[in-house]
C-alpha cells in the first residue's frame, strides 16, 4: 500500500470517529504533495464528466404512497388472478416485486408495466388455495425507496406466511455515514476551496485540509451510491460489489445528487491545485454545483411546490457551503499566519450576514413546507431531529455572533490574544457544524411530516366488481372521523350505468354498531356522494352499494374496506 | 278479564304482523298452465305513511294479465312485447301487460289492503322454481320498493325488501 492510500485510511478511520477528530481538525495534514494530487484531480474530473455524461439517471420521480390494489389488500378470491395491480399516490419505479406463497417461498415477479400511477404486475402462475404475500418496493421522487406487501387468499385465508422487513443497521450506519462524508466533501472541501479562491487573497492556509476534506467527499459520493443501490433493493452490505446494485443506485434520484456532487467536488480539486486563472472560476462552479447536488435528491426536494423547494434546498446547500468552508482556512490562517489573515477575515464578515440571512430564511421556509403543524415537531422523527438541529444552531449562531462582534474587530486589528480566542472558537463552531451534518444526515431515515400528512389523508378505497355491476368505493380520508365517501359505478362489463339511486350500507358487525345507511346524491361528473358520514371506529368494514338500476331492479353489491384508527 | 283478553288479542296481532310486514301474495304455490289469480297484499304504508301507489312489474311468462279495478284508485296497464311468443288457447300471443299500476288512492299506514290481478301461467314456465313479482310501493315522499330477488342459494329471509315470490308446481 503506497503511503498516500495508507494516508487515505488513516484519514477516513479519523473522520469515522467525529469525536476524535476534534483538536486535530485544524491541523489535519494531508501527507500526500500537492502537485501530485493536482494532476491526479484534473484527470478524475475528466473522467467524472464523462461518468455524468453517459450514466445519467433516469428521470426523477415524486414522494409516493400505496393508495389502492387490485385485488384489494386482504381479498379472498375465488380463482387465482391474471395480475396484480398496485396504484401510488404519485408515478413510482418498482425494484423488487415478491409473491410470497402459503407455505413462505418466495416467486419474483419480474413481468410489470407501468401505467401511470399504477403498477400493473402479470402472475407467473396459478396460485394455490391460501393466503398469499405481495411484497413490494418501489423506488419515489425523493429517491427513497418504499415497501410494504399486500395480503391476498386464494379460496380461503390461512396464516400468512412471514415476510419481514427487516432493518439492515450495518447497512443503514453505512449509508448515515456516507452521507456525512459527503457533507464534509461537499460543504468543508468544496466550500473551503471557495473561501481560499474567493476570500483568502492568495493566502493557501488550510488548503491540505480542504484537500483532504474533498478526498473525503470523492470517496464517499460513489459508496453512498452504492448504499442507495443496495437499500433500494433491500440488499444487504455484502452485496455492494454487484454490478445491478449500482445501476439501482444510479437509478434513483440520488444518482443525480451523488453525479453532481462528483463534479462539485472535481471543481473543488481543481480550482485548489489546477491553474492559477481558472480558480474563481472553478471554486464559483464547484460552489454551485454543491446546491445542485443537494437539490436533486432528499426529502426537501422532493416537495411540493417543486419551483420553491428546489431552489430553496439550492441556495441553502451552496451557503452552508459557503459559510462553513470558510472556518477552516479562517482558524489556520489566523492560528499560523496573522497578518495574512486580517484581509481573510475582514471579506468573510462582510458576506456572512447576508449569507446567514439566505441560509435561515431557506431553511425555515424548507421547515414549514415539511414540518406543516408545529406539534409535528415532537411527535414525529423528523420533527424531532430538527429540534436537535435547531439548538444545536442556536449555540452556533450564538458563538458565531460573538466572534462577529466581540471579536472580529480587534482580531482584524491584529490583536494576537483575540485572534488566538477566535481561532480557538473557530475550531468549536466546526465540531457543532460536524454535528449538524449528523442530524441532517439522519434525516435520510425518517418520512418528514409532510409526507406522512399526505399519507394520513389518503383515502381508503375498494374497487368492487360483480357480472352485474361493478363499483369503486373511496372514503376520504380513510381513517376515523368526519368522512365523504365518493362512488363510481359501472355495468359488469366497464359500460355506463345510469342508476336512479345509489345507497352506501358500510357495516362492522363485530363492533356492535348498527350498519350506517346513507343515500348517495349524484353529481355532475357521475360520481355519487355521501357527505354527512362518521366511521366511529377503526378496522375491518363491509362496505354495501345498492344500486336501483330501474324501477324494478336492484343490485347489491359488497366488499370489506380498511379504516384506519 | 276482558283485558286480559284483550292485550292477548293485542299480542296476537302485534306478533303476527312481523310475519305480515312484507307487501307478499296470498297465494304462494300455483301449477304451470293454470290460471293464476294474485292477491298483493300491502300489511303497511312507507315509515308510516299511507300509500299511494302500488306498481307490480308481470315477469316473463305470465300472459294475459288483467287486473281488477280498485274503488278509489286509478288503474293503469302497461304493454309490451314479452321475449318470446307464447301459446293460450291454440293462439300465439306476443305481448300483453307487463306492469300494472294502482295509484292515485290513500290506504292509511294502521289499514290493510289487497290488490288483484289475473293471468295465465305460461305452460313451458319451467316447474319447481320461484317467478318473482316486483312490487314498488309508492307513499308521499317515500317509496318501498319489494323488489329483492334472492340470488342463487342465497336465504330468501335474508333480503331486507324481497319480492313476492309464486313458487310454480308441474302441471297439472
Amino acid at each position: 500500500m503506497s503511503s498516500w492510500r495508507q494516508a487515505l485510511f488513516e484519514r477516513a478511520r479519523r473522520c469515522l470517529h467525529g469525536g476524535d477528530v476534534s483538536a486535530a481538525f485544524l491541523q489535519w495534514t494531508v501527507c500526500a504533495a500537492g502537485q501530485r494530487i493536482g494532476r491526479f484531480a484534473v484527470r478524475v474530473l475528466a473522467a467524472i464528466v464523462l461518468f455524468a455524461a453517459f450514466a445519467a439517471p433516469s428521470q426523477a420521480l415524486a414522494h409516493a404512497t400505496l393508495v389502492t390494489t387490485e385485488p384489494g389488500d386482504g381479498a379472498v378470491l375465488a380463482q387465482s388472478p391474471a395480475q396484480f395491480s398496485l396504484t401510488f399516490s404519485e408515478p413510482v419505479s418498482p425494484l423488487v416485486l415478491t409473491l410470497v406463497r402459503p407455505d413462505g417461498t418466495p416467486v419474483s415477479l419480474t413481468s410489470f408495466r407501468l401505467n401511470g400511477q399504477t403498477v400493473e404486475i402479470d402472475n407467473p402462475q396459478t396460485l394455490e388455495s391460501g393466503t398469499h404475500v405481495l411484497s413490494w418496493r418501489v423506488i419515489s421522487a425523493d429517491g427513497h425507496p418504499v415497501g410494504g406487501s399486500v395480503l391476498y387468499s386464494i379460496g380461503a385465508p390461512s396464516a400468512a406466511p412471514v415476510v419481514s422487513e427487516a432493518v439492515d443497521r450495518g447497512l443503514r450506519s453505512a449509508i448515515w455515514i456516507g452521507k456525512v462524508f459527503l457533507y464534509v466533501g461537499l460543504f468543508l472541501g468544496v466550500g473551503g476551496a471557495f473561501a481560499i479562491a474567493w476570500l483568502a487573497q492568495g493566502g493557501r492556509s488550510g488548503q491540505r485540509f480542504v484537500i483532504a476534506a474533498i478526498l473525503c467527499g470523492l470517496v464517499a459520493a460513489p459508496l453512498s451510491l452504492g448504499f442507495q443501490g443496495l437499500d433500494a433493493l433491500g440488499a444487504p452490505l455484502a452485496r455492494l460489489a454487484r454490478p445491478g446494485v449500482w445501476q439501482a443506485g444510479l437509478g434513483t434520484s440520488f444518482g443525480w445528487t451523488a453525479l453532481v456532487a462528483l463534479v462539485a467536488l472535481g471543481l473543488g480539486l481543481l480550482s485548489l491545485v489546477g491553474p492559477r486563472g481558472g480558480a474563481k472560476l472553478f471554486a464559483l462552479a464547484g460552489l454551485a454545483s454543491v446546491g445542485a447536488a443537494l437539490a436533486a435528491s432528499g426529502h426537501a426536494s422532493a416537495a411540493e411546490p417543486q419551483w420553491l423547494t428546489r431552489p430553496m434546498v439550492f441556495l441553502h446547500g451552496a451557503g452552508i457551503a459557503f459559510w462553513t468552508g470558510a472556518l477552516a482556512p479562517l482558524g489556520l490562517a489566523m492560528r499560523r499566519k496573522p497578518v495574512e489573515a486580517a484581509p481573510f477575515l475582514r471579506r468573510f464578515s462582510q458576506a456572512i450576514l447576508p449569507v446567514v440571512a439566505v441560509l435561515a430564511a431557506t431553511g425555515i421556509v424548507l421547515a414549514v413546507i415539511q414540518v406543516q403543524a408545529p406539534a409535528a415537531l415532537l411527535e414525529t422523527a423528523y420533527g424531532r431531529l430538527l429540534l436537535v438541529k435547531l439548538a444545536l444552531l442556536f449555540f452556533l449562531f450564538t458563538l458565531a455572533a460573538t466572534n462577529r462582534w466581540k471579536l472580529t474587530g480587534p482580531a482584524g486589528a491584529g490583536e494576537t490574544e483575540v485572534q488566538r480566542r477566535l481561532a480557538r472558537s473557530i475550531g468549536i463552531e466546526m465540531l457543532i457544524v460536524l454535528a449538524i451534518f449528523g442530524v441532517a444526515a439522519g434525516w435520510r431515515f425518517t418520512p418528514p411530516p409532510r409526507a406522512l400528512a399526505i399519507a394520513a389523508v389518503q383515502p381508503a378505497s375498494v374497487h368492487i366488481h360483480t357480472p352485474k355491476a361493478m363499483a369503486d368505493l373511496s372514503i376520504t380520508p380513510g381513517h376515523v372521523g368526519p368522512v365523504a365517501a365518493s362512488i363510481i359505478i359501472m355495468t359488469g362489463d366497464f359500460g355506463p350505468l345510469d342508476a336512479e339511486q345509489v345507497t352506501l350500507v358500510l357495516s362492522k358487525p363485530d363492533s356492535g354498531i348498527e350498519p350506517i345507511k346513507r343515500a348517495a346524491t349524484k353529481r355532475g361528473d357521475g360520481t355519487w356522494r355521501v357527505d354527512d358520514l362518521v366511521v366511529p371506529v377503526p378496522g375491518r368494514w363491509t362496505a354495501r352499494l345498492d344500486i336501483l338500476v330501474s324501477d324494478f331492479e336492484i343490485v347489491k353489491i359488497q366488499a370489506p374496506i380498511d379504516i384506519r384508527p | 278479564m276482558n283485558s286480559c283478553l284483550l292485550s292477548a288479542g293485542a299480542f296476537f296481532v302485534l306478533g303476527t304482523s312481523a310475519a305480515f310486514a312484507h307487501v307478499t301474495l296470498e297465494t304462494q304455490e300455483a301449477a304451470v298452465g293454470s290460471t293464476y289469480k294474485a292477491v298483493l297484499r300491502v300489511p303497511h304504508g312507507c315509515e308510516g305513511k299511507a300509500t299511494t301507489a302500488v306498481r307490480v312489474q308481470i315477469p316473463e311468462g305470465v300472459i294475459s294479465v288483467k287486473p281488477m279495478p280498485k274503488p278509489g284508485w286509478t288503474l293503469q296497464v302497461k304493454k309490451g312485447r314479452y321475449e318470446k311468443s307464447y301459446q293460450l288457447h291454440g293462439q300465439a300471443v306476443t305481448s300483453g301487460a307487463r306492469e300494472v299500476d294502482w295509484s292515485g288512492g290513500s290506504l292509511p299506514d294502521e289499514f290493510y289492503d289487497e290488490f288483484v290481478f289475473r293471468g295465465t301461467l305460461a305452460a313451458d314456465l319451467p316447474a319447481g322454481q320461484t317467478l318473482y313479482f316486483p312490487v314498488v310501493q309508492e307513499c308521499d315522499g317515500a317509496a318501498e320498493r319489494w323488489i329483492e330477488i334472492p340470488a342463487a342459494g342465497q336465504d330468501e329471509d335474508a333480503l331486507e325488501y324481497p319480492a313476492p315470490g309464486l313458487k310454480l308446481s308441474p302441471k297439472k
